[in-house]
């Protein structure tokens, strides 16, 4: 047992923070051109664009040490905005199960920011029982065409992407996730309609996406017809470990503490508020130990092994524990978490709390709802065999 | 012992029942909420008509003599629609000032004008730094020939900006924290040196920041005796948090009833939500939060509607468990619907965000643990 960082990652630190640094965004500049120069600039030290890709896909090929160093330091960071749909979950899929011309064709566009993808899988039947859903691909007679009718919901980012990474059904004869089909192709085309829906918070960011004969070509087509199911639950288990957020969530309640700090009560500040520190204790108690589960996971991961016990409670503990500090930091607001919509009213930090608390409800349903992932931990990890819930 | 409502009680009931379920569908309250004022003058008129607006004023005043319970009765039916019509500021705070301070013509006329539904109004009492501490008033009143000046800024003032007159709070003798020399004013939103800044509330409602800078009222604009408000004060805080655990307790039941509904339609593997037993324990859990609820909401009106601010104790306890309940109640609802409970689209989410900002009025469940505990 040993946490002490050697030497080469000490070094590695000072380098990623030297690297944000002299590429920190400045005010007044065009951040377009910033955004896709600090890619590029990520891209030139060798893969720190796509620090999760394989190196031979052109990642930088860390250490899990080099990894949780950079999270650290990215969570304080102004990085970039860059969506997760491209880079992070479509990309490994293609790496993993497409053709080397899907490799080809699409890997470049991905790196380089230049294409956004939206993740078609939510269905308005298909929500946890994913596995279950309808929307139908018909090969043509010709056998060129996949011809796609049906529809998503909760489709993020569905209007502003250029491409959509699609669970279809192929086959509706046999098991549910068997028949399942994974497919690639283009928003902007006739016959798909991109309907916004309002979330909690007042902003759009979820929509629904309905088909009506939309015509796909074979060759996007991933892997198999019928084996989609068997692809997309790979990136499933990848995509929910990223959501645990322990860096972010470190940096989020040091924020909260000096906010808190901020609000007078009596002769101190709320920080001197027994309850409410005793909450924040609490909080800070709890990230602890999921810092070091994360650790026990990425050594475990170091090491080559499988994923262990520990990692399936990431995404449960980390995404609780946002939500919690989401709403601490709408309590310290006090009566001014009630101003909304750019209202001068109350301490700075209280315009904006209320809306990411309402947001943060949604960790714990997307990605997993935590009632299932619960489902899942019973019986993969503790072995539970019973007939009942979602297993 | 006895939990029934008397036959008025239940009339009154009914009534608000039925303008609710006919008047406050989701859509409506969205136009409403949008509109100039955020709420409808019709349906402001129509709770004159109703009597509505008389129920806590004394018959000598031309209201209809009801008490605690009666208000109960109301809110809690308010909290069912989310009801946006500005009741608590107007009816509850500022009548609740109005009775008791005016006298003469000027009581005839203000309470008059109340009931008839020609009058709003706003109690501008609560101070940034005050946070919930109802004796932070640090606004400042200075006596000057007949009359006074007024200074300071009050914050999150529920209908400022639509509120006829404000009742506003500042002191003229004493220091910060001082439950002594605070006193009452009425004062026009008009008048040279007040600025209103109304903006919407994230639960739909209205709330301002008011500013008064060497603002001039009359003699008679003091409601009460100078430096003397704090009872007063006091009394309409209490009636409020009485009125704001019985409007929750509405929302709460929706919220429970809401979702199980949801789930036992709702199929997933095969089968309604409600038939996985996490689900319906939850669902269990949530009802019990509910019924607990009930109970405080029941003890403290009653005890109040007996022994006034003698009961602050339990108002106190009230308060809290509707605060902790809210939170629990609410976001259960919300997980359990999925990614259709974050949404705009049901009215659930609707009725998460009014508990939001009931936790967040007159002390939220941590500070009325604390004053229950002290
Ligand atoms: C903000 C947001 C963004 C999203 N982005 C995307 C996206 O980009 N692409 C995409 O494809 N999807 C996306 N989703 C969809 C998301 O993955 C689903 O919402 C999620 O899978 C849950 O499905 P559902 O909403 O239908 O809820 P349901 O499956 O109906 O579940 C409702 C509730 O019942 C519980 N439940 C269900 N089954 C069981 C059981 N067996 N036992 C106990 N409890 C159970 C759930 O835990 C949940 O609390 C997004 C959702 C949200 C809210």
């Amino acid at each position: 047992m040993d946490i002490e960082l050697s030497a080469d990652d000490l070094k590695f630190r000072d380098e990623v923070r030297e690297f944000f640094q002299s590429h920190d965004y400045k005010p007044g500049e065009d951040y377009a051109k910033w955004r896709l120069d600090w890619f590029k600039a990520a891209r030139e030290k060798g893969g720190w664009d796509v620090p999760k890709w394989p190196q031979e896909f052109g990642g930088p090929g860390w250490s899990p040490t080099q990894h949780y160093i950079w999270e650290q330091e990215t969570a304080r960071a102004n990085l970039p905005w860059d969506l997760p749909f491209g880079v992070g979950m479509v990309a490994p899929i293609i790496m993993t199960y497409g053709s080397k011309e899907q490799q080809e064709r699409f890997l470049p566009d991905i790196r380089a920011r230049s294409v956004n993808w939206c993740q078609g899988y939510s269905e308005p039947g298909a929500g946890s029982d994913l596995a279950s859903l309808k929307t139908k691909a018909e090969l043509t007679e010709d056998g060129k065409h996949y011809v796609v009718n049906g529809s998503k919901i909760w489709t993020t980012m569905a209007h502003i992407a250029d491409w959509i990474f699609c669970l279809t059904r192929t086959d509706s004869s046999g098991k549910k996730q068997e028949g399942i089909t994974f497919l690639l192709f283009p928003m902007k085309q006739e016959g798909i309609e991109v309907k916004p829906i309002i979330t909690l918070g007042g902003s759009h960011t979820v929509n629904t996406v309905h088909f009506t004969d939309v015509k796909v070509p074979v060759e996007n087509r991933i892997g198999e017809e019928g084996k989609g199911w068997t692809y997309a639950k790979g990136l499933l288990a990848h995509e929910r470990t990223g959501l645990a957020g322990v860096s972010r969530s470190l940096v989020a309640l040091e924020k909260l503490k000096h906010q808190a700090g901020t609000v007078k009560r009596g002769n101190g500040s709320l920080f001197d508020d027994p309850s409410f520190r005793g909450k924040l204790a609490k909080l800070e108690v709890d990230l602890q130990a999921l810092e070091f589960t994360e650790l026990r996971s990425l050594a475990r991961a170091a090491s080559g092994q499988q994923p262990g016990p520990e990692s399936s409670i990431l995404k449960l503990k980390g995404t609780e524990i946002q939500q919690r500090i989401a709403h601490l930091t709408m309590e310290a607001a006090g009566p001014h978490m009630a101003p909304w919509g750019g209202v001068n009213a109350g301490p700075k930090f209280a315009r904006g709390g209320t809306q990411s608390y309402l947001g943060s409800r949604a960790y714990t349903i997307y990605g997993g709802a935590s009632e299932v992932q619960k489902d899942i931990i019973a019986k993969n990890v503790l072995g539970i065999r019973s007939q009942g819930g979602s297993n | 012992m006895n939990f029934d409502l008397t036959e008025e009680q239940q009339l009154l009931e009914d009534s608000v029942a039925r303008f609710v379920a006919d008047k406050y569908p989701l859509e409506q309250r969205r136009k409403l909420a949008d509109g100039s004022r955020g709420y409808s003058e019709d349906h402001w008129k129509a709770f004159a008509e109703l009597g509505w607006l008389a129920v806590p004023f004394d018959e000598d005043d031309g209201g209809i003599g009801g008490g605690p319970v009666e208000t109960m009765v109301v809110m809690e039916q308010f909290g069912r629609g989310l009801v946006l019509e500005p009741y608590l500021p107007t009816v509850i705070l500022g009548g609740g000032v109005l009775r008791r301070t005016l006298a003469g013509d000027q009581r005839a006329d203000l309470l008059g004008k109340l009931i008839e539904g020609k009058l709003q109004l706003a109690f501008a009492h609560s101070e940034e730094q005050a946070r919930w501490d109802l004796n932070d008033v640090t606004s400042s009143a200075r006596e000057d020939g007949d009359g006074w000046i007024l200074n300071g800024a009050k914050t999150v003032v529920f209908n400022g900006g639509n509120a006829d007159l404000l009742i506003v709070s500042a002191r003229n003798s004493g220091g910060q924290m001082d439950t002594d020399g605070i006193s009452l004013f009425l004062v026009d939103p008009k008048a040279d040196g007040v600025k209103v800044e109304s903006y919407p509330t994230v639960d739909g409602l209205r709330a301002a920041e008011v500013t008064l800078k060497d603002v001039r009222v009359a003699g008679d604009a003091l409601l009460g005796d100078a430096g003397k408000a704090w009872p007063i004060i006091e009394a309409v805080a209490d009636e409020a948090l009485l009125a704001l655990c019985a409007e929750a307790l509405g929302s709460l039941d929706v919220m429970v009833k809401d979702t199980v509904q949801y789930t036992q339609e709702r199929q997933q593997f095969g089968h309604p939500l409600a038939d996985f037993q996490t689900v319906q324990h939850r669902l269990v859990e949530m009802f019990m939060e509910y019924e607990q609820c009930k109970s405080l909401v029941y003890r403290a009106t009653m005890e109040y509607a007996q022994n006034g601010h003698e009961a602050a104790r339990t108002l106190s306890a009230c308060k809290h468990l509707i605060g902790t309940a809210g939170k629990f109640i609410g976001e259960n609802a919300v997980q359990l619907h999925g990614g259709m409970g974050v949404t705009e689209e049901l009215r659930l989410g609707h009725f998460f965000k009014r508990q939001l900002v009931i936790e967040s009025q007159f002390g939220n469940s941590d500070f009325h643990l604390e004053q229950f505990a002290a």
